[in-house]
């Protein structure tokens, strides 16, 4: 982890609004280099709407938003940012590795075979490589989706609930991953409503109402509220400050 | 601008496509099939014959004469003629065993008609009207024998010819009509599964640009698109006999060019519409304009004054025009009418395909 550097994903005072819906409210956050920083909130509170405009595909209408220095649009067009949506976003008529083809040519990769190998190994999909994804049980084609994300080697992955519906054991593998790439110097930004999850981050924000409520280690927040686990931190802080 | 990333678009369709054996059968088969029922329709005669009785009994010249006229006009092929009394004539006219029954009065000819089908009256009027002018060359003829000149009528035509089908004039506009259709439907409901599926969210997430996908998508849909053309021109010329004139490139030039408009259109839809279900209700609002105002069923020449701006902005009407210019009277792609048609039509592809993006847009900031 490199603190010092500048952080790989900046927002201060970051609002979208869809109609009479404020999907953020100003919502602040500073992801370092190099961290797992996990967006833990329920449901509805902003956390998808604020990966999609670090991802590019939603435009804030009021603050500022930098990834890795830059401007969102333009580090998704450098094919720097690895995007996993929160249900697989695959073609059910294309077989997995025609799927990961297809956006490796998107991404622009020459030596994408090898690679293409390499990712599913990692994802222990291999010996699947030619079944149509459409065939496939629901933990396979998250699988196949993670696959594609990090295909292309990116050095910002946002992950968009990434382990719903996957059973402990491969949430155990994707987590043993994430956490080899952060070491490699990948920045990740996962968001989450599992407790369990969000305690694997290196730095988590609370967020509710399009707002980071509080931010730290998961130990940091559970002392700052006193309270004995992560749930009950989180319960307690939104609480304080609604 | 990268074209790899296009290609890899439009490959992408053509692999769903291969998987998709429904789809593609609906897209080449269909139109065969409808194609041969319209044969079957529109193939033969290009008319039906209509029976006609002939009041001899009215017809206020001398027996000798009117049965010489009546023999006369019982020799036309244009109608099923046969001599009777009037009251036997309006009898079958009521029972619907005679089409008109036909009477003199002096120099004028009365033809009672049944009258509740105008498509039907037409063919007796017109009917009784050739079989009287070949009445007229017959005893001419026989006049002739007496030395007398009897008048000949020669008709000739700048296209087509005597014997056309109804099918060999419709083909062009059916051509073009059924590439706009299923292509128009395929590229809708196509587009609407990346929206909701949510691909079109991952794939804005990659460096792919919205120009290089619409692009895409056009380059992988007019692929399918000319092959349907490729084998519907070649079933109507070669299995329902239909005779065109023109050069098959440029019948081919014309349908790509206005695919680019159909596929662009159905990227639009796919953006108003939230299922699939919603996208085919689009089909009649976007179609049946174009098939009643198109030139399709009625030429557009024949629209009321306050239709015809409409049907001036319907990229069918423009196809059907070049498509039977080249078919029917051979013209070429230099010809100023086809090269105006193809202008507005690339024009119209232009326009979709800009709308197409700006749609995609919207939706994803």
């Amino acid at each position: 982890m490199n603190s010092a550097a500048a952080p790989a994903v900046l927002a201060t005072g970051v609002t979208k609004r869809f109609g009479a819906v404020e999907a953020l409210a100003g919502l602040d956050v500073a992801v370092r280099t190099g961290e797992i920083y996990g967006l833990l909130g329920p449901n509805g509170s902003g956390k998808t709407t604020f990966i999609r405009c670090v991802a590019g595909l939603v435009r804030p209408d009021a603050g500022t938003l930098t990834v890795l220095g830059r401007a969102p649009r333009d580090v998704v067009a450098a094919g720097r940012i690895g995007y996993m949506t929160q249900a697989p976003a695959l073609y059910g008529d294309l077989s997995v590795a025609e799927n990961l083809e297809f956006f490796a040519r998107l991404e622009g990769m020459t030596n994408a075979k090898e690679r293409i190998e390499t990712v599913l190994r990692m994802v222990d999909l291999l010996d699947r490589r030619r079944s149509i994804v459409s065939t496939l049980s629901g933990g396979m084609r998250t699988r196949t989706s993670l696959a594609a994300t990090l295909l292309h080697e990116p050095d910002l992955l946002l992950l968009d609930e990434p382990t719903v519906g996957v059973d402990p054991v491969l949430r155990q593998e994707f987590w043993a991953h994430f956490r080899a790439l952060a070491a490699k110097g990948v920045t990740i930004l996962v968001s989450s409503h599992v407790m369990d999850e969000a305690s694997r981050c290196d730095r988590l924000g609370l967020v509710r109402a399009g707002r980071v409520l509080a931010e730290g280690t998961a130990s940091e927040l559970v002392a700052r509220s006193g309270t004995r686990d992560l749930e009950s931190a989180f319960l307690a802080l939104a609480g304080a400050t609604a | 601008m990268r074209l790899k990333r296009i290609a890899a678009v439009a490959e992408r369709i053509a692999l769903g496509f291969r998987r998709d054996r429904r789809s593609l059968a609906l897209l080449i088969v269909a139109p065969l099939l409808v194609l041969s029922l319209v044969g079957a329709v529109w193939g033969g005669a290009a008319q039906t014959i209509p029976n006609i009785t002939f009041a001899a009994d009215r017809f206020g010249v001398p027996p000798a004469v009117a049965s010489r006229l009546i023999d006369a006009l019982t020799r036309s092929d244009a109608i099923h003629a046969k001599s009777g009394t009037f009251d036997d004539g309006m009898r079958e006219l009521r029972d619907g065993t005679t089409d008109g029954v036909v009477w003199l009065d002096g120099a004028t000819v009365h033809i009672e008609i049944e009258g509740s089908d105008p498509l039907r009256s037409g063919t007796v009027a017109g009917g009784v009207q050739k079989a009287l002018g070949e009445a007229v060359v017959t005893l001419g003829q026989a006049a002739a024998g007496a030395g007398i000149a009897a008048p000949k009528v020669v008709i000739d035509q700048l296209y087509g010819a005597p014997d056309y089908t109804l099918l060999d004039y419709l083909a062009p506009v059916l051509v073009a009509f059924f590439a706009f259709f299923f292509i128009f439907i395929l590229s809708a409901v196509s587009f609407l599964r990346e929206r909701t599926g949510g691909t079109l969210e991952r794939l804005m997430a990659t460096p792919l640009g919205r120009g290089e996908l619409v692009i895409g998508y056009l380059a992988g849909f007019s692929f399918f698109a000319l092959i349907q053309a490729i084998v519907i021109v070649a079933f109507t010329v070669f299995v329902l006999n239909v005779r065109y004139r023109g050069n098959l490139a440029t019948i081919f030039l014309v349908e790509a060019i206005m695919v680019v408009g159909a596929v662009s259109i159905g990227l639009l839809v796919s953006a108003a519409a939230r299922n699939e279900l919603q996208a085919v209700q689009f089909v009649p609002v976007i179609l049946l304009p174009q098939v009643f105002l198109s030139g399709l069923l009625i030429p557009v020449s024949q629209l009321p004054d306050w239709l015809r701006p409409l049907s001036a902005i319907l990229p069918l009407t423009y196809a059907n025009e070049a498509l039977k210019a080249v078919m029917i009277k051979g013209a070429e792609v230099s010809d100023p009418l086809v090269l105006r048609d193809i202008g507005v039509l690339a024009l119209f592809g232009i326009l979709m395909a800009a709308g197409a993006i700006a749609s995609i847009r919207r939706e994803v900031a």
